[in-house]
């Protein structure tokens, strides 16, 4: 195979972005080694290729719209429901709240920007960020309650919440309780609980009593460093908020969830 | 990896082609939209055969083409760069295409010849992945994409002598 003639485009394009098998790909190249305006198109479209990536690549690094966020999360809380039993009403009431999501997707106020101005639109995720913010720089009494006195932090903070409540365990992401508190709220006491990791980092789950608003997905908030998810779930309204990366905040907020119902 | 986590692998892909795609930056968040409810519509039927990749652009690529064909009754309005204005600044002529003309020639392909000429030069997919993908033969699939490639020369001016490159529209092949 010693064929001294031009390539074709086509088989500029199987050389290119094809597999041909062994012998074919070796005498295409060989005979490309040999064409001088063959190898002129395939420089021509190496400038092709990069000019397309120079207009359309920055896209592909941009952070993914809080649209698609929001559904993937919607998604992955679906998936992490239990699928039997008792899990029917769950989802009904799941996909009220999607229903709703889609509503106010349509509207166009998903996931808030936190600033104080805002905060009256999302307040159990501004209270939360408060309270995390507040308490987790605290080097002397972080929370009031210790993890040591679990039985008695277990009792007391659902008693004032009046809805029992449990401290979700965080452990498979190496946060460990450190204690609760009680805060006040427009709707009564909120529960606090704190968690420490390893390194001294701090993650803060917040659960209010509901103001009647209906269930939502996860939403997310940012106010400065400090991140967070918050939902509404049954009468309570939750958040998790910490200065860890979003992606395992979410994960974390996902298992808090399933715990908490 | 989930099959979400595989999803929202594709998604920064399929905003990237959508946009190359459609050059209108709400028009391709709409495609990728739906593309995504679809995609997780129906990910519990998704037993792996193939990629994700693969998948989740056949899903676009098929909304697009509907879309398409819905919108074939009334006038095509396409903007064109809409957002792609500083990208798309002429200048460093030597050895770089003006970014502004690339955009112009694309826009102006075919749209099947387009949306097969970007699922390889932009995407990089292989002959095989991307014909998966449009539901071609590979055969058809490379011809598409070397009547593309030459359009897209012939549009930039490339292959004439560089001294003279003729900014008229509509002397080449149309």
């Amino acid at each position: 195979m010693t064929e001294r003639h031009p390539l074709t485009d086509p088989e500029l394009i199987a050389l290119r972005h094809g597999t041909p098998p062994e012998p074919a790909r070796a005498a295409l190249a060989a005979r490309l080694g040999a064409d001088a305006a063959g190898r002129a198109t395939v420089a021509e479209w190496d400038r092709q290729d990069t000019a397309l990536a120079a207009l359309y690549g920055p896209i592909a690094a941009e952070p993914l719209p809080e649209t698609l966020r929001t559904m993937l999360d919607r998604a992955a809380r679906e998936d992490a429901a239990p699928r039997h039993r008792a899990a029917l009403p769950k989802f009904a009431r799941l996909a009220a709240a999607v229903l709703l999501l889609a509503l106010g997707a349509a509207g166009g106020w998903t996931a808030a920007r936190l600033t104080p101005g805002e905060g009256a639109a999302v307040p159990v995720a501004l209270a939360a960020i408060r309270a995390h913010q507040t308490f987790a720089v605290e080097v002397a009494h972080p929370v009031e309650v210790a993890a040591t006195e679990a039985e008695h932090l277990t009792r007391w903070l659902s008693k004032r919440l009046g809805h029992p409540i449990a401290a979700p365990d965080f452990a498979s992401f190496g946060f460990a309780l450190m204690g609760g508190r009680i805060l006040p709220t427009e709707t009564g006491a909120a529960a606090v609980f704190m968690y420490e990791n390893a390194t001294g980092q701090r993650i803060t789950l917040y659960a209010a009593a509901g103001d009647g608003s209906a269930e939502t997905a996860f939403r997310f908030v940012e106010a400065g460093a400090t991140q967070g998810f918050w939902w509404i779930d049954g009468s309570l309204r939750y958040a998790v908020v910490g200065e860890v990366p979003r992606e395992a905040l979410r994960a974390i907020a996902t298992v808090a969830w399933q715990q908490l119902t | 990896m989930t099959t979400l986590d595989e999803i929202e692998a594709a998604i920064p892909a399929l905003r990237r082609y959508a946009q190359a795609l459609l050059r209108d930056r709400a028009a391709a968040d709409d495609l990728v939209q739906d593309c995504l409810e679809r995609a997780l519509a129906r990910r519990e039927g998704w037993r792996g055969e193939g990629s994700m990749r693969g998948w989740m652009f056949r899903i676009l690529v098929n909304l697009h083409r509907d879309g398409l064909r819905r919108g074939a009754r009334g006038p095509q309005l396409s903007v064109v760069g809409e957002g792609m204005a500083e990208l798309a600044r002429p200048g460093a002529q030597e050895g770089h295409m003006a970014l502004r003309e690339v955009q112009e020639a694309i826009a102006r392909l075919p749209a099947e010849q387009r949306e097969a000429l970007l699922l390889v030069a932009l995407e990089g997919m292989s002959l095989a992945e991307a014909a998966a993908v449009l539901g071609l033969a590979e055969g058809t699939l490379a011809s598409r994409l070397g009547r593309a490639r030459a359009s897209l020369r012939a549009a930039t001016g490339r292959d004439l002598p560089r001294q003279e490159r003729p900014r008229e529209e509509g002397t080449e092949q149309r």
